[in-house]
């Protein structure tokens, strides 16, 4: 797999696990985060950059160079930051590759308008319940 | 306590699998080091009268990379790993140390030095410090040429570049050891590869504007590598002196800052963000601190000491940079100085370089953030006891924030620095030097500087070289590193070898 440049906005527990994991196979990797204590949950693999900002703001987008990223991924624990920042990325920025976390799936129809590719983590586990259940 | 066996046992596996890909890593510096080693027979193309002396750069150069590249070879993991801080620490320290002291050998094999002496100078190179015990005028051109490859590659840390940008090992633990710690780019293989490029490319400038500036090739590619790694080995007894010439002291002053300019702010400059290159401390600080030490050097002592005025303007700029760049290169020499210029000179070496470039010394971040955390301490008895502050400053395009745990961090570096520079002060004293002869000297040891005032010579006690060989080594991979390394191998050793 060739070296892409992927911005990964939320370094929570799933951003962080994501991050360190993309950086470790290659990958140019900026995590974005408000808050400075978030970047210790990166594990000792991530050697990509990291920024201190509100990521809904278009200052810290334009300072993580989307407009060049291949891939953004929100994974913020707020749906409503995930959908307003991959919607700016995708009209404003143009990234060809963007992915949303979204908890609610009531919400998941609007990303569908939008044009934005979401993984939810309510339904995946809901999926992962019915299966196991004796049919 | 079958349980506490098995527990000990799973420990030491687990260790042995980590040091075998320790040693696996190390063995691919080793066998970049051979090949620097190798590196002066390249000139035998030019010089094909010196084939005769060739063997002693081919036996030990072939052996260890040999040696190293069959340790890559089979013990290596296939599979890329990422390496915390202290295992790069031990692979940092296990690298330099064999380098150095297999790069001891064409001095002794050569040059005829004894091993304390090849070992110094060894480790001047390395270090990139350019104190040296070789008289270079009877040295042959594969010496001199081996001397300024051997600070080429100390400077760039070129063996840990390399490493990162063969090998792909994952995480910053192997960088910051080797204290490099900004990275260009968000990736550290692309950092390593645009870190080589941005010094060879340098190199070759260099090389051509020295030539152009009118000095010979060979004395073009030494005095080229030695300045850019901010080294200091010339090649004539009265370094760049020799030449007395406005335009190569030009062209070396500027090869000198950039080798003291910290990578990542190189690399502003080439791209021409100038904006970023402005606001870094480092280029404020220098900014501020060149032109007034070479006003203080100008008026104190060049004015009176030279005959006419634009010597004393070359001489006050050139030493100025060529202290506080921690290289090491002089135009004349300092024995009848004041003590206004010598304390100046201290001062500068003390100073020294940026970070994450090729000099030496307590670094210009340090000093520029300590200033800036005196400042801020100072604001905050004035103002009222809640306001809110951000003493903030800016590494190339990210702005951070001072806090007490980075202070506490350079505060604690910076007395580890005045320790050891002072008990180093104290043994080169005991060996009969004036006060002023064995600050100046050890600072320039410490700093990895070069500046002699004739302490250093071939004839010097075996102890007092042994004092600043350390002090080299100690100084050019910043303490922490040492310790931590040495501090583990010996915590780690016993219980790889238990059963």
């Amino acid at each position: 797999m060739s070296s892409q440049y992927i911005v990964v906005v939320g370094c929570g527990r799933l951003g962080s696990i994501l991050a360190s994991r993309l950086s470790s196979q290659g990958n140019s990797v900026v995590v974005i985060d408000p808050h400075e204590n978030s970047f210790n949950n990166l594990s000792s693999d991530f050697s990509g950059f990291q920024i201190t900002g509100d990521a809904s703001e278009i200052e810290i987008l334009r300072s993580a160079k989307v407009e060049q990223a291949d891939c953004l991924l929100a994974v913020t624990d707020k749906d409503n930051i995930n959908l307003m920042v991959t919607q700016i990325a995708k009209q404003i920025f143009q990234t060809s590759i963007v992915l949303a976390r979204v908890f609610d799936p009531a919400r998941e129809q609007i990303y569908r308008d939008f044009g934005i590719a979401t993984i939810s983590p309510t339904k995946l586990s809901a999926d992962a319940f019915m299966a196991n259940l004796p049919s | 306590m079958l349980l506490e066996r098995e527990k000990t046992n799973r420990y030491s596996r687990f260790l042995r699998q980590r040091y075998q890909a320790i040693l696996g890593y190390t063995g691919l510096i080793w066998a970049i080091a051979g090949v620097v080693i190798l590196s002066p027979l390249l000139a035998l193309i030019f010089y094909p009268e010196e084939i005769g002396l060739a063997w002693g750069f081919a036996l030990p150069g072939v052996v260890l990379t040999i040696v190293g590249g069959l340790l890559w070879r089979f013990l290596a993991p296939k599979k890329t790993i990422s390496l915390s801080l202290p295992e790069g620490s031990v692979i940092v320290v296990l690298a330099w140390l064999i380098a150095i002291a297999v790069g001891t050998i064409p001095f002794m094999l050569i040059q005829g030095l004894n091993f304390t002496q090849g070992m110094f100078e060894s480790t001047s190179g390395w270090t990139t410090t350019g104190l040296s015990v070789v008289d270079v005028t009877q040295a042959s051109r594969l010496i001199l040429l081996y001397r300024s490859n051997l600070e080429l590659a100390g400077g760039g840390g070129f063996a840990i570049v390399a490493l990162s940008a063969i090998s792909g090992i994952s995480g910053a633990g192997l960088t910051s050891a080797e204290g490099r710690t900004e990275q260009l780019a968000p990736n550290v293989r692309r950092s390593a590869k645009l870190v080589l490029s941005i010094y060879s490319g340098y190199a070759v400038v260099g090389i051509v504007a020295l030539w152009i500036a009118g000095m010979g090739w060979f004395d073009a590619v030494n005095h080229s590598f030695a300045a850019l790694s901010t080294g200091g080995f010339s090649t004539r007894t009265d370094s760049i002196g020799y030449w007395d010439s406005p335009s190569v002291e030009a062209v070396t002053i500027v090869l000198m800052i950039l080798g003291t300019l910290n990578f990542l702010t190189s690399y502003f400059l080439l791209q021409g963000k100038f904006k970023s290159v402005i606001r870094n401390g480092e280029v404020k600080l220098m900014a501020l601190v060149i032109p007034l030490c070479a006003l203080i050097i100008f008026f104190g002592i060049a004015v009176n000491l030279y005959d006419t005025l634009g010597k004393g303007i070359r001489v006050a700029i050139f030493e100025t940079i060529t202290a506080l760049s921690t290289t090491g290169f002089s135009t004349v020499g300092y024995g009848d100085w004041s003590s206004l210029g010598w304390t100046i000179l201290i001062v500068l070496m003390l100073i020294g370089g940026g970070t994450g470039a090729t000099a030496g010394g307590i670094k210009q971040f340090r000093i520029y953030a300590l200033y800036r955390a005196l400042v801020w301490e100072i604001k905050r008895m004035l103002q009222p006891k809640n306001t809110v502050t951000e003493p903030d400053y800016w590494q190339g395009e990210r702005r951070s924030f001072l806090d007490d745990s980075k202070i506490r961090t350079i505060a604690l570096f910076i007395f580890l620095y005045f320790l050891v520079f002072f008990i180093g002060v104290i043994i080169t004293a005991a060996y009969g030097n004036s006060l002023p002869d064995s600050l100046f000297e050890y600072a320039s040891s410490l700093g990895t500087v070069g500046l002699s005032i004739g302490v250093t010579s071939a004839d010097a006690p075996i102890g007092l070289l042994w004092t600043q060989i350390v002090g080299m080594f100690l100084g050019r991979l910043e303490f922490f590193t040492v310790f931590i390394g040495i501090f583990c191998l010996f915590k780690d050793l016993p219980s790889i070898f238990s059963k």
